[in-house]
């Protein structure tokens, strides 16, 4: 971390700087300025996600409905998680919205920004800021759009593909489409912010790099593959996380289009965790699966910084 | 009008596929958009017809009209504006001082706090709702202000988010100011946060964009209708059998992203072609 | 009996009411403010506002403040305020939701209060009653219970011959099959004779009622599973071959979506609760109501149902003064006005016809209120049960085999049963 760095390439990353300029300093005296900037954050944080998570934690080992006092029950909620044939089906459900999710929404968020990325495109403005709108519209709201447009009895978007004689019938009650249909709508309404990223990172590659690999005579995709996917990978990184931390929560969307439907077809683990507590009451049961769904989560992202960690340095 | 020749001369036919390509595109991505504006301004007949239509053929205003009558829709528009506000601002302060630290200053512990930060995010909402409630109800902030936005004045994304991007600006920019003997904070405040302008924008606008828009903490949080925000006032338009009156619903959704497609196209133009390259230059 | 009669519609009644349970419960009638959430979003609502302030001036004690919120984020948001002592103090919401709640300890025990004379609980209907009851033990009062019943369309009816309304099954298929209208003879009619939604029916009573009528069930005294039966074999047989061979209802449709489709003019029959009266009106459709037909074994149907309770936010002192709100609520002057105002039948037994005869909603449906059977009494967990109802629905109208659903179903409802 601490060893010199080349300057030349000014797009790289730096070392973090006060360790370096002030090496006289005690180790107590930087921990101590380092609290005071993270103190405010830590604090919050601290109190109203750390706190609460490690309730859950203690409440994931009991009885615990919200109501009176909590008995404690070993693990008899964990084991619950890992017979439930429920949970089985909640588990296979996340896994496919995530492999389907999470590949199709950071592909089109970077497709679309390498290419708008492009100065020679006109109008390239606008189609940006379009592109970004359906971010500012609340899943809720999205999801109320999407299933008034495909539905079967005067849903536009199944009359014109009528038009076209395509019949894509009662989607969100089909068994096999309706999956495939919420992860579209999530996709719709998440990849304008991936896109941003992406379009940040792209803007990141100072246009030397280019030219010097125009120079050697590198044609447009030796360019992608050589100078732009790999300086982009710190951003890859950070949209694949977050994108797949998206992908292992989704809710919102899926509880208002079908509940989690057609039987039990699009039911997740949070729309579990979610029926658990607030429906049938069992907060100790969902107190544990949430800690299983995060276990599972850190481990996926672990999984995922040592994998970028080996291109990347400086990412963790 | 250089722009406009240089363009005209570079028109080859795979610019101008490209370009159509992406008014397809851009065209099937925005229908949803289309479908809630348009919708919010048909009569309830037309709603429901067969065969649907784009345009409503009778433009009407009872939608809208409705919307406003039924729910207290100025004072919920005004709580949105706290809540996402307020909620925005402190996440910026607080976000950016601990990323400035996470990115700039070496301690010992630095990475591992990094990813307890992260992973702070990888539970889901639902399961600390219900304790997270309990501690604010403790403190005596239901149904105020302080219990809405105190619990995401900093949030582990904007961290991580700025971090990156304070790790991205060159080593170089403050030396002038530690040759001079400033401390840390006022390298923080005088040189790194005016670099950092566009990634504040942009976070702030994520920030205030997906608090706008949440549903469950202030459905859950504000007990008192008065108290709500627009998004988790629209489920008070769902009628009593769970109908959902479409236009009504469409209406009050417009209302509802309308301030915030405002906001976007007034900051878009810094928020999006500006927003990595300062720091670089 | 007679007494009470006397004492309707007059202000005395309420006064007298009230005086009774005061005695009763002397001791612990120190002033007190409680909130009440409910889901009244409608006319319904001013109505239980104005027996709310009608409450509030009979005496000086006790005040109610009244939170009116959708019935679905009663759901989101009564266990979060519950759990933190920010709760109400009476919460009203659908029947079949009480159960879950009162047996994890969010509601105060009524036993006592059903106990007092002076409770006007005496008359209440039993189903209604049964609807509150966990495993013998009250926890609620009823707001509301109705069974479910046919809303036609009668212009529909008029213009496609049927002038009798159909008496049982038989019947019913034929006129459905009558009223279905398929002019371009795609296969896809564009109206359909009646929209029986296949899950999510409303207040998840459809199939239940087609179950009863022809003798069949679901669950059995709160904990055994009786839905794998020949009858209901033969019931789901029989609804699959009327909805999709003679197509006289739209598949894959929720209960929402039959309102709507009804409500648009394209099916002539629904199924559903007092509100598709308004519904149709909105619309400019000329609405009726009939009981559902007879099925082979039995006439009835599910009833849809609202209880109320006092939560554990409740101290003893706002408890008594609950209990004195619920014995107003249920007095002559009230259980009749409540009826009138909300447009479902009254609670009690008692409310002569004449009383609700000015309501022709509410005349139609009291005349046919013998026939609603509540909805999983006293069955804790609903929620899965439900559930397991509308996948073997869903899938039986989707052709899959009958037979191994319900044997598939039976398992899972016995399992969540406990």
């Amino acid at each position: 971390m601490t060893t010199a760095r080349p300057t030349r390439h000014r797009y790289r990353p730096p070392a973090p700087l006060g360790g370096r300029r002030r090496a006289t300093e005690s180790p107590l005296r930087r921990g101590a300025t380092a609290f005071a900037f993270l103190a405010p954050a830590l604090i919050i944080l601290g109190a109203f996600t750390v706190w609460p998570m490690l309730s859950a934690l203690r409440l994931s080992f009991t009885d615990a409905s919200g109501f009176g006092e909590p008995e404690f029950v070993g693990l008899e909620n964990y084991i619950g998680v890992f017979t439930d044939p429920d949970i089985l089906n909640a588990v296979t459900n996340t896994a496919l919205y995530t492999v389907l999710f999470t590949p199709l929404a950071v592909v089109s968020a970077l497709g679309l920004a390498l290419l708008l990325n492009n100065p020679r495109l006109p109008f390239r403005g606008f189609f940006r800021t379009a592109l970004f709108v359906p971010f500012v519209v609340s899943f809720s709201v999205a999801a109320f759009a999407w299933s008034y447009l495909v539905d079967p009895q005067v849903g536009l978007l199944n009359y014109w593909l009528r038009g076209f004689g395509i019949q894509i019938g009662n989607v969100l009650e089909d068994p096999t489409l309706a999956m495939p249909m919420v992860v579209l709508v999530a996709v719709w309404k998440l990849f304008g912010f991936y896109f941003v990223i992406f379009l940040a990172g792209l803007q990141d590659i100072p246009p030397s790099i280019y030219e010097a690999a125009r120079m050697d005579g590198a044609g447009a995709f030796s360019r992608l593959r050589n100078v732009t996917l790999p300086l982009l990978s710190n951003t890859m990184a950070f949209v694949l996380i977050f994108a797949m931390i998206a992908a292992l929560q989704a809710f919102d969307q899926i509880y208002v289009m079908t509940g989690g439907g057609p039987y039990g077809s699009t039911q997740t683990l949070v729309m579990e965790i979610y029926e658990s507590g607030f429906r049938k009451l069992d907060i100790g049961f969902a107190s544990a699966l949430s800690y299983v769904l995060l276990a599972a989560t850190l481990v996926l992202s672990l999984v995922q910084f040592v994998f970028f960690g080996r291109k990347e340095k400086d990412l963790a | 009008m250089s722009t406009a020749r240089r363009s005209l001369r570079d028109l080859k036919p795979s610019t101008v596929l490209a370009t159509l390509a992406f008014a397809v595109v851009t065209a099937i991505v925005l229908l949803p958009i289309a479908i809630i504006v348009l919708t919010a301004f048909k009569p309830a007949a037309e709603v429901n017809a067969y065969p649907p239509s784009l345009l409503p053929d009778d433009w009407t205003l009872a939608n809208l009209k409705t919307v406003t009558s039924e729910l207290p829709f100025a004072r919920l528009v005004g709580n949105s504006f706290v809540f996402a506000g307020g909620v925005t601002l402190f996440a910026l302060v607080f976000d950016s001082l601990a990323a400035y630290a996470l990115a700039r200053l070496d301690f010992t512990g630095r990475k591992v706090l990094l990813v307890a930060i992260i992973a702070t995010l990888m539970i889901p909402f639902q399961a600390t709702l219900i304790p997270l409630y309990q501690l604010v109800a403790d403190l005596g902030w239901v149904n105020t202000y302080t219990g809405l936005i105190a619990p995401r004045a900093a949030d582990a994304f904007g961290i991580f988010f700025l971090r990156q991007f304070f790790l991205a600006l060159p080593r170089d920019i403050d030396q002038a100011a530690r040759i001079d003997g400033a401390g840390e904070f006022r390298i923080f405040r005088s040189v790194v946060l005016p670099n950092a302008v566009p990634a504040l924008l942009t976070l702030g606008l994520f920030t205030f964009v997906n608090n706008w828009n949440d549903l469950l903490w202030p459905l859950v949080f504000t007990t008192d209708a008065e108290m709500g925000t627009i998004t988790s006032g629209l489920t008070q338009l769902t009628g009593p059998s769970g109908i959902v009156p479409h236009g009504v619903m469409m209406a009050g959704s417009l209302i509802a992203i309308l301030p915030l497609v405002i906001a976007f196209l007034f900051i878009q133009r810094r928020f999006i072609e500006n927003i990595a390259t300062t720091g670089l230059k | 009996m007679k007494r009470k009669t006397v004492l309707l519609g007059g202000a005395g009644g309420a006064a007298l009411a009230l005086l009774g349970s005061a005695c009763s419960n002397g001791e612990t009638g120190g002033p007190a403010t409680l909130t009440f959430w409910h889901g009244y979003t409608e006319a319904d609502g001013d109505v239980l506002q104005g027996i709310v302030d009608d409450f509030n001036a009979s005496q000086s004690d006790i005040t109610i403040n009244t939170e009116v919120k959708t019935w679905a984020s009663i759901d989101d948001t009564l266990l979060t305020a519950l759990s933190a002592g920010e709760g109400p103090d009476i919460v009203a919401m659908p029947a079949e939701r009480l159960p879950v709640y009162a047996d994890k300890g969010a509601f105060a025990e009524l036993t006592g209060f059903y106990a007092d004379d002076s409770s006007n609980t005496a008359n209440l209907i039993p189903g209604a009653v049964s609807m509150i009851e966990v495993e013998g033990t009250k926890y609620g009062v009823p707001t509301g219970f109705v069974p479910l019943a046919v809303y036609y369309n009668t212009a529909l009816f008029e213009a496609g011959g049927v002038t009798d309304f159909p008496g049982t099954w038989d019947e019913w298929v034929a006129a459905a099959k009558q009223l279905t209208i398929d002019e371009d003879g795609d296969g896809t009619p564009e109206q359909y004779g009646v929209v029986l939604p296949d899950h999510a029916t409303v207040a998840n009573g459809l199939w239940p009622s087609l179950f009863y009528g022809n003798g069949g069930d679901i669950v059995k005294e709160e904990v055994d599973a009786v839905i794998d039966s020949p009858e209901n074999a033969a019931t789901l047989e029989y609804w699959r071959k009327a909805i999709v061979d003679d197509k006289i209802s739209p598949t894959g449709i929720d209960g929402v979506g039959a309102d709507e489709l009804f409500g648009a003019g394209k099916a002539a029959m629904t199924i559903g609760g007092p509100w598709m009266a308004s519904i149709a009106a909105e619309n400019g459709i000329d609405c009726a109501i009939a009981a559902i037909p007879a099925g082979p074994a039995a006439q009835a149907a599910s009833a849809i149902g609202v209880s109320m309770a006092v939560t554990v936010d409740a101290d003893d002192n706002a408890r008594a003064a609950a209990e004195k709100f619920f014995a107003f609520f249920l007095n002559d002057e009230n259980a009749a006005a409540w009826s009138l105002g909300s447009g479902w039948p009254p609670l009690r037994t008692d409310v002569p016809a004449e009383a609700v005869n000015s309501n022709p909603v509410v005349a139609s449906l009291t005349e046919i209120a013998d026939l609603g059977r509540p909805l999983l009494p006293g069955v804790v967990n609903s929620v899965d049960v439900l559930a397991a109802v509308d996948e073997l629905t869903q899938r039986a109208i989707a052709g899959e085999d009958i037979a191994g659903l319900l044997a598939e179903a039976q398992g899972t409802i016995q399992d969540a049963l406990g």
